[in-house]
């Protein structure tokens, strides 16, 4: 397997370099744009937890959540005014920036200011969307959708590849399991990175409910250490978390983001159980037991 | 048979698009369906310089599939130079028919890619080979 490394950053922002046996990187901000005011409040936080506990970090935060459950759910503050919030954010504090898109006459737009373009897990095997995204030339955040194995992302990777895009993170966000539930299968890790590509984990969004309160979606965010820690030890390379400094107040995902509160304890705790996986890997050798 | 024995592998071979050859990217799935188009027990795996990378035969995928202890997709999504043999018995075209079948019986296969110059040009097959010598 050739193990690729994905790289992040244009510009006069920080490089971000994710792949094997290279440091746990960060992808965390707000679910949802809110405002200028609120990007940079939460771009300055997370920017010191990381910085104190000396984390590769991309901000994310989305300008149009396409997947919301109700009708009148606050839906974004739309493209225009979002991409100038998250280019400001880049200009002020140096860091590459992260958004999804869910319509592929936005990617040219995001691409234009995103260090990292995500596409979201409900559209990860819609061609138009991976097109697009490729397009983009930039990195590519492919989330896995709940309803795909891991092994039939390849897929949309060739998918990507067919477009030019060699640079991709493939991240976890839970598995249907019934109707209102998700589940984590740690074996995703392993089997998406036999595609050469690193992986990340996304802790907020697996402990989902979906629409578990009618509608919208619940959580268990109780559950976010120990996924993490599992996720981290299982061989992940990047870490993704929607953080807000006041969860019940923020406009998106209320019931699964973090609390900037909680971050540094967990980031913490991951990035030692990354570095104690790399020692691992020193002192072992690569995961090698019954080979195919 | 002297005559006969003045025959060469290149006087009896496939050529190259007469059966199954996949691009190294190619998955499992693929290859079986060429294998299948072209009716021969064996795809030649290829880089973009035609170099052969591997090989993988219907023996192969036989033995995979009674050890194989994923789901059947994620088997079908493999890519299919995992599964492959990487250093397959070859002839080269110049090489006298006569020592190609002998090295088919010694190795017990049907068929030998042809590389020259250590490109994949062809592929002998037993039945037009033997074929050839009893006339």
């Amino acid at each position: 397997m050739n193990n690729k490394v994905v790289k992040i950053g244009y510009g006069k922002v920080n490089r971000v370099e994710i792949g094997h046996k290279l440091p746990l990187a960060f992808f965390g901000g707000p679910c949802a744009i809110e405002s200028k005011d609120h990007a940079f409040f939460m771009a300055d936080a997370i920017g010191k937890v990381c910085e104190r506990i000396n984390v590769p970090w991309v901000y994310k935060s989305c300008y149009d959540k396409d997947c919301r459950s109700a009708p009148d759910s606050f839906h974004g503050t739309g493209i225009d005014e979002g991409l100038q919030i998250l280019a400001d954010v880049r200009n002020e504090f140096g860091i590459p920036v992260v958004s999804d898109f869910s319509d592929a006459s936005w990617a040219k737009a995001t691409g234009e200011v995103c260090d990292l373009v995500q596409v979201p897990a409900y559209l990860c095997r819609q061609t138009s969307i991976l097109r697009a995204a490729a397009e983009t030339k930039r990195p590519i955040h492919l989330k896995k959708g709940q309803f795909m194995s891991p092994w039939n992302m390849k897929n949309s990777v060739r998918k990507l590849e067919a477009h030019g895009c060699d640079q991709i993170i493939l991240a976890d966000r839970g598995t249907f399991l019934g109707y209102s539930a998700l589940v984590n299968d740690m074996t995703c890790f392993p089997i998406m990175q036999k595609t050469g590509y690193p992986v990340c984990f996304d802790a907020t969004h697996s402990i989902q409910l979906p629409t578990s309160m009618g509608n919208i979606s619940g959580g268990q965010r109780e559950f976010i250490p120990h996924l993490v820690r599992a996720a981290a030890g299982c061989g992940i390379n990047a870490l993704f978390m929607e953080v807000h400094d006041n969860p019940k107040t923020a406009l998106s995902d209320a019931n699964t983001v973090l609390d900037l509160k909680y971050l540094e304890n967990i980031l913490s705790q991951a990035k030692i159980v990354h570095e104690t996986r790399l020692e691992l890997l020193d002192k072992f050798g690569e995961d090698n037991v019954h080979p195919e | 048979m002297s005559t006969q024995n003045k025959m060469t592998v290149k006087d009896v071979m496939l050529g190259i698009k007469n059966f199954p050859v996949v691009d190294k990217n190619s998955i499992l799935k693929e290859t079986l369906e060429k294998m299948d188009f072209f009716g021969y027990g064996i795809a030649c795996i290829t880089n973009n310089n035609h170099e052969l990378l591997g090989i993988i035969t219907d023996g192969d995928i036989r033995r995979k599939l009674l050890s194989v202890q994923k789901p059947l997709p994620a088997f079908f999504i493999d890519d299919a130079i995992n599964h492959a043999i990487k250093n397959p018995t070859v002839t080269s075209s110049s090489m006298s028919l006569a020592n190609a079948i002998d090295l088919m019986e010694q190795k017990q296969v049907w068929d030998l890619p042809v590389v020259d110059k250590g490109k994949l040009i062809g592929m002998l097959h037993l039945h037009p080979a033997v074929k050839e010598l009893l006339i």
